[in-house]
């Protein structure tokens, strides 16, 4: 089960996403919850201290690479396996949540 | 930020069968996600939706999207109704363009409360309408 939160800027998109997550950890014995939304609300919504919200680490670039797939067209992917990131880049959150936090704000443009 | 669209779209689409679990995907706020495809391989799009005209036609325009993208489930979740009449406006905007709405998480202080001390809500104030609503959803979602 992937589900994708989508929505307008302050609508309530992260604690609904945070609250479903940790009920689905509960729930199915672990979640994972990814932030795309480059800011550190997610881990505080989910319960993370305050105080360590801001040096969280984040998923860093590389986990891209751009390969040929079978076409020989360049694509970016994943350079390594799904569970490889989760190991190395979750943080651990409550009810069995690891979170993955991808990138901040501060660089636009780098993209 | 391309880079994060394309993660959250490679991480979403190799999630499957993977021992990871159910994933959430917060994703970034507005619509460019939808024209970088970041939630194409998703089972289920929720749009969270606020009782006001433009969180609502932005919610409507992510719902055509998302459903343009393939996406075998899209839902709105009707967020922060304060009265009857909010709660029929967002009613009447979904029937008419035919969206399904997952779930109505009405307005609750105690986000707010949580959000000032710091917490989860689901901490903070576990039996609070907010946690009740959403945990309403999460039993909508059974390993489909």
């Amino acid at each position: 089960m992937r589900i994708a939160i989508g929505g307008k800027g302050g609508v309530g998109k992260t604690t609904i996403a945070a609250t479903l997550t940790r009920l689905l950890g509960r729930r199915e014995g672990g979640a994972l919850a990814v932030d795309g939304d480059s800011n550190p609300n997610l881990a505080v919504a989910l319960g993370l201290p305050q105080s360590d919200a801001m040096s969280l680490p984040t998923v860093p670039r590389n986990v891209m690479e751009r390969r040929k797939d079978i076409d020989g067209e360049e694509k970016l992917m994943l350079a390594s396996s799904p569970e490889e990131i989760v190991r190395r880049y979750g943080i651990e959150a409550p009810d069995g949540v690891r979170l993955l936090i991808l990138g901040r704000v501060g660089h636009a443009g780098t993209g | 930020m391309c880079r994060n669209h394309a993660t959250v779209r490679s991480l979403l689409a190799e999630l499957v069968g993977t021992s990871t679990g159910p994933a959430v995907a917060d994703m970034e706020a507005g619509l460019e996600n939808f024209s970088r495809g970041t939630p194409r391989h998703a089972d289920a799009l929720l749009v969270v939706m606020e009782p006001y005209f433009r969180a609502l036609e932005t919610g409507a325009r992510a719902v055509e999207l998302g459903r343009e993208l393939g996406i075998p489930r899209v839902e709105a979740i009707a967020n922060k109704a304060r009265t009857p009449e909010d709660e029929i406006a967002v009613r009447e905007f979904c029937e008419t363009r035919g969206i399904p709405i997952a779930g109505w998480v009405p307005y609750d202080e105690a986000v707010l409360a949580a959000e000032r001390s710091g917490r989860a809500v689901l901490d903070a104030s576990p039996d609070s309408a907010v946690v009740r609503a959403i945990a309403g959803v999460v039993e909508k979602f059974r390993d489909a």
